[in-house]
């Protein structure tokens, strides 16, 4: 192999990282901001968005055989969405303070789909409340009009339990 | 001498009311778990969890470790998860299979009965050392089984589960029939917590009045999702199964996999689901298959176990670590068997109400979190309300309360009694 032509492998690597880490990036100011029509514009038509429990591998649980916390299909994510915009979504009103550390970024492309494994903290913090969820991001990006859309986002709990948080009712 | 528990219960009057000291005194957290938890038959776990001789899971129950195992017989044993020598966690996996349990700390090793299988240096003990009764695990002092549905008591004497269970016997039995083949606990368990009495819970698990508010949301994304509202009006009533055991039992327009059809499902989805009532109709004759089918119950067996049959089904029990704390262990409960479509669909339902991702628990839990810190205001508002349909002629609807005055009366007796 040439310099050049390895120069241009770590080129595309990086760029494709630069690329994931600037959307993940985004979407994890999006929701901090609570501009969640904004982030739901960010997923493709046919996504998901899981979170498993923590007493099942995380990386590979089915959600069609195993118990999970959040199952959403585009629908439900807009469903989310919609009810969260509403006062009558009482553990978000009034709505809790958020803040999502992404790193530890890495992607790599397979065919079509890029993969994407990153590590999160997300703090939230509501009246006397405050907690944290830690744990990993897989996230499956595809190409549509040179942007990079969401297909598939699971969030992982490296937890062993939400104790004392009692409800995902953010998005993570 | 029992606890003054302060429960005011006028019929004449319609009045009920529970102080919320109730919720907030240590005192009564204390004699809560002397006269309630230490006293009556817990919910342990199901047999489907435990599939094989060797199979075993650790559980916290009442504050203790606990050890549920199968013994290379097959035999089901519920041991306190503490080492005979110097009281260490023997096991400290949350599940698995193994013959054999060693303590991490010297190395005693025991079967999965419990028994002191081997022990290094046992030069340095005398004979009869390792059959010596106190040497080996204990069991929890009782253990039973309501078909597949397994309870401890960690008091020694008491009434048989069976009895126990009074009348709750017949609606376990009812969620058993969903199948000829039984049921099992699909693997995935939601552990969470609230920071609230754990009697808000077990109000909160049946309490019908409090939807059309606390999860308007909930009813509003039903009714958004084309096809996700079948025929059936939110209508029922409220039973007393005696000891305390309560549920509401109702129609409702959500889709049912055992066994209520909505149009979200499709024609597909119909002929399954009409295969599945024909099934259920002749196993059991139409009453009950349109009981088990159409409606929905949400149970609480007295103090803490929750089993609510709605457009899932779910186990849930939960207990008090403090008077404003309480851990919960959620599981789903299906036919054996049934097809990938209906369990996706059941896991697919469950999620969209039940859990702290669902689209309705997180509001319960603000709701029980928010109770919890209006009691701090004390002073004059000493009383919380548990009234709704007292006054009423007949049968208590299920938006009424009397099913929460079940579960109080039967806390009020125990708690008066215990010691007395
Ligand atoms: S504490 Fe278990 S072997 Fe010593
Ligand atoms: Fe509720």
């Amino acid at each position: 192999m040439t310099t050049s032509t390895m120069d241009r492998k770590l080129d595309d690597a990086l760029l494709l990282r630069l690329r994931v880490e600037d959307l993940l990036y985004h979407e994890a100011d999006l929701i901090d901001r609570w501009q969640l029509e904004e982030w739901f514009a960010l997923f493709t038509e046919d996504a998901h968005y899981y979170v498993p429990p923590s007493d099942v591998d995380g990386d590979t649980a089915d959600p069609e055989t195993s118990l999970f916390y959040i199952v959403d299909d585009h629908v439900r994510l807009r469903e989310r969405i919609v009810r969260l915009g509403k006062i009558g979504a009482h553990s978000e009103h009034p709505r809790s303070k958020l803040r999502h550390l992404v790193t530890n970024v890495r992607a790599h492309r397979d065919g079509d789909i890029i993969h994407s494994r990153a590590s999160f903290i997300v703090s939230r913090a509501k009246d006397i409340t405050h907690d944290l969820f830690v744990g990993h991001y897989l996230h499956e990006l595809v190409e549509r009009d040179g942007q990079l859309k969401i297909q598939k986002k699971t969030c992982v709990l490296d937890m062993e339990a939400l104790r004392p948080h009692a409800r995902i009712s953010i998005l993570l | 001498m029992g606890v003054e528990t302060g429960i005011i219960n006028d019929k004449d009057a319609a009045r009920f009311l529970v102080p919320r000291r109730a919720f907030t005194d240590r005192g009564v957290f204390e004699a809560e778990y002397k006269a309630i938890f230490d006293n009556c038959w817990l919910y342990l776990g199901h047999a489907s969890e435990l599939p094989e001789p060797g199979s075993f899971l650790t559980r916290t129950v009442a504050r203790r470790p606990v050890l549920f195992t199968r013994d290379k017989d097959g035999e089901y044993n519920a041991l306190l998860n503490a080492c005979p020598h110097r009281g260490a966690l023997v096991c400290r996996e949350r599940h698995g299979k193994s013959r054999a349990f060693m303590c991490m700390y010297h190395g005693w090793t025991f079967g999965s009965d419990g028994h002191l299988m081997t022990l290094p240096g046992s030069s340095g003990y005398p004979k009869g050392f390792k059959t010596d009764p106190q040497k080996q695990m204990v069991h929890v002092p009782r253990m039973e089984r309501f078909g597949d549905f397994f309870f401890i008591s960690f008091a020694k004497d008491g009434e048989d589960l069976a009895t126990y269970l009074a009348d709750a016997g017949d609606i376990l039995n009812l969620l058993s029939e969903q199948s000829p083949q039984g049921m099992e606990i699909i693997g995935g368990t939601q552990e969470y917590a609230i920071r609230g009495n754990w009697k808000l819970l077990a109000e909160n698990s049946f309490d019908g009045y409090h939807a059309a508010c606390n999860h308007s949301t909930y009813l509003e994304y039903l009714g958004n999702t084309k096809g996700a509202l079948g025929v059936d009006p939110l209508k029922g009533e409220a039973i007393d199964l005696g000891h305390g055991h309560a549920m509401v039992e109702y129609t409702a327009p959500w889709g049912r996999p055992v066994a209520n059809w909505v149009p979200l499902w499709g024609e597909e989805g119909k002929k399954e689901i009409d295969g599945v009532y024909n099934e259920l109709e002749s196993r059991l004759g139409a009453d009950r298959a349109q009981r088990i089918a159409k409606k929905s119950r949400n149970m609480v067996i007295f103090p803490n176990l929750v089993i609510n049959d709605v457009m899932a089904v779910t186990v849930r029990t939960f207990f008090p670590t403090a008077p404003d704390y309480m851990e919960i262990n959620a599981w789903a409960i299906a036919p054996v068997g049934e097809s990938e479509w209906r369990r996706k669909f059941r896991l697919y339902n469950f999620t969209e109400f039940l859990g702290p991702g669902g689209f309705a628990t997180p509001d319960d839990v603000e709701a029980i979190e928010k109770c919890q810190q209006g009691y701090a205001v004390g002073g004059d508002a000493q009383y919380n309300d548990i009234s709704k349909g007292m006054a009423r002629e007949g049968v208590p609807s299920f938006d009424d309360e009397a099913q929460m005055r079940a579960f109080w009366v039967e806390w009020d007796r125990r708690l008066s009694e215990y010691g007395a």
